[in-house]
């Protein structure tokens, strides 16, 4: 145990997280140059986005300057506000963290919540200042916000280039020296953390754990510590870019562990995997189901495939377990499900997973939070779907969840980040001044308002230089209303949605407007409405269509005409019928994407 | 009933508009492309045909000689004395008398001019290299050479087009000695001029539809009967040769990207001149045979741009599956019930207010 370090490289987006650990990866010999290719961010969409979804590990050996062998452990965490619980999971399975700052853009928001996250999970922090060779960087800017902003002291701070190389084995040497090996007890009964999983189509749901008392081996039984459920161990072993088998794993190690289980609801992050034999062995603290923040409809465009999308969402759960998912169904949109998720960002990227590795052909609904609606007899409803809200008339008040949220801005800035987050509802709880280049604005708001587009704006109107970071807040009292939108006078229950009074009948027109660009023109005139209880609050009309035919000479070439319609009706194929109106997938989302 | 389409690839220039095959100021490759078609038509001796249709591209410009030795030449090669219904496409700008009697004196018995507009301004906006005066002269030179069945095409939708400008086009088209007109919408083709560059007064498609409709009821009221989505005709005087196609009949075509159906399958020449001078008989592609229901939804199609003809389910169903018949039948009666088709008992014809939005309705009639 003494020659084994475990730590995590914790940064923001962009700030180099991933060069850096494709820079360990070659220094330690487990790859070769990586080519430009990011070694650990293996998944299509994580590539695309630049981000790291799902955790990762790496087991690497290591000859340090006292000329002993270490083993490092490098575990890969999610960097975005929307996965901290699976961050804290990640750390708990370290003894320390790398802090990463880009050096030419300082301490963001997110630096601090996951500063902090690791600072309270007692881990030793090294700071690192990355991308020192960049014309802008600014070193000692750096330097001082570290000690203003996260009270680290700017003397342990590495100064490095994980791009040419730069002060990484400095590095390497400060992680065996600095960080603490791993303690437990060998002898003690088993007692691991599932920091997170994986699914194997043979092997079905392979758990991700650091072990910290005792050792498990091939054969031996253990037990799931919240379900109580007790499986046969089949495989231990290690990770090194790919999974390579060892006897045992015992206490200090990072690992997995194959033992056959097929439901991915029985593997959760947090959980404690503990010896078939010692059924007693307690839980490690913080165990909790991840929580949805953000809710939304999904239904297959055929109604058919309701069961292959509930199979793909099974399967997706494997991976994620912080998916949550019931039945639900729409009116409008036939059999479909709840799906609940931590954040905008994990629903986008599960819509688009869905879609991309399950190929499915799916409806999104527009994403809702979780309202309190206390009825007249004092009854507090929760309600994830704005179209099972009671009548108007039968609502006392509604409560809305609130989130504080953490935003660091340069000060030229401010203005307009204070000008959109008023009109975002936002009540400004302080503002701070770190230093003179940065403002700490905290903010409460509904989290209604930051689910929609809070975050592109917030980027926008900063040119990019503000940063975020939030944490839900309790739930508050406000003046809402649900808005219903009827097409060809059928109410869409997929498409009402809840506002603020105020904004309610400016969005209910920006809504109605934006469907009449989206929506086709039919062979018959459709009305578009959005309604508050009875009453209409904008209505327009789409109008036949006129002219859908071919009248063009066109010779004897029969089979391109054929193909024409082909393609035409493949078309209308991928478009949802609300009654007789072919609506396409779109629309459901159009409430994010009207203009004010 | 078999017809023989001849695609004759040369034009003096290209419009603005056009998708269809041809290539422009080419003509030193006349001799070879007429030696080339020979080839190929010798490839279907023994085969009969009862129309012969010259397209383009501008059949025209082949000139008197040219036509002669084309026409002779395809005639000697199939062993065909004499067709029912010959038409060739001429363009006014290479109309001549002598052309016309050539073209008389060799059996071809129909002309079909491209007129488009009778307002200078408009042909020019798309490129037309000739003027409303030329058309009219072609008109009245094919009529005098002793033609009785004159067609002309007209674009409707042409940039800056109002009624006023195209009652004037009808109204004096339908004065002079023909039989039959073929309406167009002018389309945005892939990669036209055109489309590239649409002029900024466009009609849209809504007001080509009322540009549509009122030539529709314009061209009815003076005896024309709208036989086919795109055709007017005075009675009796329709294209065989055309509607052979909308019967779903075989016809053969020759020259580079002419289309054939025949024995079940249709298939085309690639589009390109000098492959096809090189080797007439090996540039067939996108063959396919239509097999099922596939195959009974497109003759299901083209029959109902017969508007007049329309669909006899229980004509067309010998060979076919009863039960692919039967859902067919189910689709039908659906639009039927929503007013997209008309049923006489019968017949299935389109309704006078579907016409324009037909591919909406066609692809109703596609199989799920």
């Amino acid at each position: 145990m003494e020659n084994i370090r475990n730590f995590c490289i914790i940064a923001h987006i962009d700030h180099g997280k991933s060069t850096l650990a494709d820079r360990i990866l070659e220094l330690t010999g487990i790859v070769h140059t990586t080519g430009g290719e990011q070694i650990l961010d293996s998944m299509e969409l994580e590539r695309e986005r630049g981000i790291t979804i799902k955790a990762k590990t790496v087991r690497m050996p290591y000859k340090a300057g006292d000329g002993k062998d270490y083993i490092l452990n490098l575990i890969d965490t999610p960097g975005h506000v929307d996965f901290n619980y699976e961050v804290s999971r990640s750390l708990q399975a370290c003894e320390g963290a790398l802090l990463l700052i880009d050096a030419s853009q300082g301490v963001e928001a997110q630096t601090i919540a996951n500063a902090n996250l690791a600072i309270d999970s007692g881990l030793k922090i090294i700071p690192v200042i990355n991308k020192i060779d960049l014309q802008g960087a600014q070193i000692d800017d750096s330097l001082l916000q570290l000690e203003a902003m996260l009270g680290l002291s700017m003397d342990d701070a590495l100064l490095i280039s994980a791009k040419n190389g730069t002060g990484v084995v400095e590095l390497l040497e400060a992680i065996v020296v600095r960080i603490p090996p791993p303690k437990g007890d060998e002898k003690a009964p088993l007692s691991c953390l599932i920091f997170d999983s994986y699914y194997d189509a043979y092997r079905g749901v392979i758990p991700h754990v650091r072990v910290f008392d005792g050792s498990v081996a091939a054969g031996d039984k253990i037990i799931i510590k919240s379900t109580g459920k007790t499986f046969d161990v089949e495989e231990v072993g290690y990770f090194c870019m790919r999974l390579i088998p060892a006897q045992k794993l015992q206490a200090g190690d990072v690992g997995y562990i194959v033992a056959l289980v097929r439901d991915a609801g029985e593997i959760h992050v947090g959980d404690t995997i503990i010896s078939g034999a010692f059924p007693q062995t307690p839980a490690i603290p913080g165990f909790r189901h991840s929580q949805s923040m953000v809710f939304c409809g999904i239904y297959p465009l055929s109604t058919n495939d309701y069961g292959k999308l509930q199979d793909s969402l099974q399967k997706l759960q494997l991976n994620d377990s912080a998916i949550a998912f019931e039945k639900e169904s729409s009116a409008a949109l036939g059999h479909g499900f709840r799906v609940g998720f931590l954040g905008m960002l994990h629903m986008e990227i599960t819509i688009e997973r869905l879609q991309r590795e399950y190929e499915q052909e799916l409806i999104a609904t527009v994403p809702s939070v979780v309202y309190k609606v206390v009825n007249l007899k004092g009854n507090e409803l929760l309600i994830d779907n704005p179209s099972k809200f009671p009548a108007p008339a039968e609502i006392d008040h509604i409560e809305e969840p609130i989130i504080r949220a953490r935003i660091i801005v340069p000060p030229e800035y401010v203005g307009a980040v204070m000008e959109l987050s008023l009109s975002k509802r936002g009540t400004m709880v302080s503002m701070e001044h770190p230093d003179g280049k940065r403002v700490l604005l905290v903010y409460d708001f509904p989290l209604a308002e930051v689910i929609t587009d809070y975050y592109d704006k917030l980027k926008s109107v900063s040119r990019g230089y503000a940063s975020m970071d939030y944490q839900f807040n309790g739930y508050k009292t406000g003046d809402l209303v649900k808005v219903d939108v009827l097409v060809n006078n059928d109410l869409v229950d997929a498409l009402s949605y809840v506002a603020a009074s105020e904004t309610a009948v400016r969005k209910g027109r920006a809504l109605v407007h934006k469907l009449l660009k989206l929506i086709p023109r039919q062979q018959f005139k459709v009305p578009i409405q959005a309604a508050i209880g009875g009453r209409i609050i904008a209505r327009e009309d789409i109008a036949p269509i006129r002219k859908d035919v071919l009248a063009k000479c066109y010779g004897g070439d029969i089979s391109r005409k054929r193909k024409l319609l082909e393609k035409q009706k493949e078309g209308k194929k991928k478009m949802k019928m609300i009654g007789a109106v072919e609506v396409p997938q779109e629309a459901f989302l159009s409430l994010l994407k009207i203009e004010e | 009933m078999t017809g023989l389409y001849v695609h004759v690839p040369f034009c003096a220039h290209k419009c603005d508009y056009c998708d269809f095959y041809s290539v422009a100021g080419r003509l030193d490759l006349v001799d070879s492309y007429i030696e080339a078609v020979i080839t190929e038509a010798s490839h279907y001796r023994g085969q009969s045909f009862d129309t012969l249709y010259l397209g383009g591209g501008t059949p025209s410009i082949l000139g008197a000689k040219n036509l002669e030795h084309l026409v002779t030449s395809i005639k000697a090669a199939l062993d065909v004395q004499k067709f029912n219904e010959a038409t060739i496409e001429v363009n006014p700008d290479s109309a001549s008398l002598e052309l016309f009697e050539a073209a008389l004196k060799n059996g071809i018995n129909r002309i079909s001019i491209g007129v488009q507009s009778l307002a200078d301004a408009e042909l020019k906006c798309v490129s037309r290299i000739h003027t409303a005066e030329q058309a009219l002269t072609a008109i009245g030179m094919a009529a005098a050479a002793g033609f009785h069945r004159i067609s002309v095409d007209v674009i409707i939708g042409l940039p800056g087009q109002t009624w006023q400008a195209l009652f004037s086009t009808l109204d004096r088209i339908i004065m002079q000695p023909i039989d039959h007109i073929s309406i167009y919408c002018l389309s945005l083709e892939h990669e036209t001029p055109l489309a590239l560059h649409p002029p900024a007064d466009l009609p849209s498609d809504d007001d080509q539809a009322d540009l549509f409709v009122q030539a529709r009821d314009f061209l009815q009221n003076n005896g024309f009967v709208h036989y086919e989505i795109s055709n007017f005709a005075r009675p009796g005087c329709e294209c065989a040769h055309n509607l052979n196609y909308w019967r779903g009949g075989e016809y053969v075509g020759l020259g580079p990207a002419a289309a054939s159906h025949l024995h079940g399958r249709r298939f085309k020449n690639r589009a390109d001149l000098s492959a096809y001078i090189n080797d007439p008989c090996g540039v067939v592609e996108d063959s396919e045979e239509l097999g099922g229901e596939k195959k009974l939804a497109e003759e299901a199609i083209l029959h109902l741009r017969l508007l007049m003809e329309g669909l006899d389910v229980k004509n067309m169903i010998s060979g076919f599956n009863p039960q692919h018949t039967a859902r067919l039948t189910r689709r039908l009666d659906m639009l039927v019930t929503e007013g997209a088709l008309l049923f006489d008992g019968a017949v299935y014809r389109l309704a006078p207010s579907a016409v324009l939005i037909s591919n909406t309705v066609f692809c109703r009639v596609l199989p799920d």
